[in-house]
């Protein structure tokens, strides 16, 4: 595995953590995989805000915990944002068909629970810090 | 009897209209996109050429897994909508109708999807060029077992259709695996249809209550159901 840090960032706010995802967004390719860990509350939700600001500006984001995955579609590219939380195995994932989402950036938090959910190739942002606390927010650029 | 057929198992879509044996207008789709976009507009359109009206149908048939669970769900919903008010319908294993587009092949015909975690989901058939035999139900098989089970039909030509064919060409060592047609390869209203007949008149059909889709796996949701009822002591 191959790994390359593209930026490490402090973050006191919600709208500076929403920053940090925008500027993600602007490097990313239709159809890339961005990998979300960090603690409930670290502010994975607001990073893909962030990002999709920029891919599909103006499309409604909330947290995907109970729906799974909400799609944003913009006039050009559209943004699958999963959140794996209740998911168990590769099973579940094949069951709520992840695998069949082709053709769009793809933002999935709790990646770190279920292995068999990321591709060879992608991003990963580590938020770390919850509740008041300043967050850390790293991103990289992983090849497996 | 007018029949319609909807495959949307996997990435390809195919649609048929069908009077009785007769294939009377097919719509095949393998862009990629999305078929809970296409596959209405895709049918409107061939209803259209065909001069059919959604009333006129006797039987509707759709391909009820297993393979892509989204796409399973999407072709059965489908089909459950259009037949809704209680008309005859058929669910066709996705399997069974891949097998028939190899009917007139001499040999065993096995078709091969994607289930992913190395496996496929297949059904072994033995076709005498009119006629196909089942030998095994639907499952998700190892590459490795299926190998194995291949093995035991020495001598016999074997043909593999649908889309694990590629994968499979390349994981299964046996010589007697033959080259299949493209245009054979994949899911094919029509197959869905004739299929759906031959069921029709053995009596096996249902209306779009009775309809529904077959995974071959636990879905996430009757997953979560289960731990639920077994936490509740139920």
């Amino acid at each position: 595995m191959k790994k390359e840090t593209l930026y490490e960032f402090s973050s006191e706010s919600v709208e500076k953590t929403e920053e940090i995802g925008a500027l993600l967004a602007k490097e990313l390719g239709d159809s890339d995989f961005v990998a979300l860990v960090g603690d409930l509350g670290a502010g994975k939700t607001a990073f893909v805000r962030g990002m999709a600001s920029v891919i599909t500006p103006d499309a409604p984001v909330c947290s995907p915990t109970y729906a799974i995955v909400n799609e944003y579609t913009g006039d050009k590219r559209r943004l699958c944002h999963f959140d794996i939380y209740r998911l168990a195995d590769e099973d579940d994932l094949i069951s709520i068909g992840f695998y069949d989402y082709k053709n769009c950036v793809m933002a999935v938090e709790w990646c770190d629970k279920i292995a068999e959910v990321l591709p060879e190739e992608y991003y990963l942002v580590t938020i770390l810090g919850s509740g008041d606390e300043t967050r850390k927010i790293k991103v990289e650029k992983i090849f497996n | 009897m007018k029949i319609l057929a909807v495959d949307t198992s996997a990435t390809v879509l195919s649609v048929a209209l069908a009077e009785d044996e007769k294939t009377v207008a097919k719509a095949t789709l393998n862009n990629g996109l999305t078929h809970s976009e296409t596959l209405l507009p895709t049918l409107e359109g061939l209803m259209d050429e065909a001069k059919w009206k959604f009333s006129d149908i006797d039987l509707f048939a759709v391909s009820e897994g297993p393979g892509s669970f989204t796409g399973v769900r999407i072709g059965v919903s489908f089909v459950k909508g259009l037949a809704f008010g209680g008309k005859k319908c058929v669910g066709v294993s996705t399997l069974e109708a891949l097998a028939n587009n190899l009917s007139d092949f001499c040999g065993i015909i096995s078709p091969v999807m994607d289930a992913r975690r190395s496996q496929f989901y297949n059904a072994l058939f033995i076709s005498d060029g009119k006629e196909l035999t089942r030998l095994t139900e639907d499952r998700a098989i190892s590459v490795q077992d299926l190998e194995k089970e291949l093995e035991k039909y020495a001598e016999k030509p074997i043909y593999l259709c649908g889309d694990g064919y590629e994968i499979a060409r390349k994981m299964l060592k046996n010589e007697n695996i033959c080259d299949t047609p493209s245009e054979r390869v994949f899911q094919d209203g029509a197959s869905v249809a004739r299929v759906a007949l031959a069921e029709y008149k053995k009596g096996n059909f249902t209306d779009d209550m009775g309809l529904s889709p077959t995974y071959l796996r636990v879905p996430q949701a009757e997953r979560e159901r289960l731990e639920r009822l077994a936490k509740e002591g139920k």
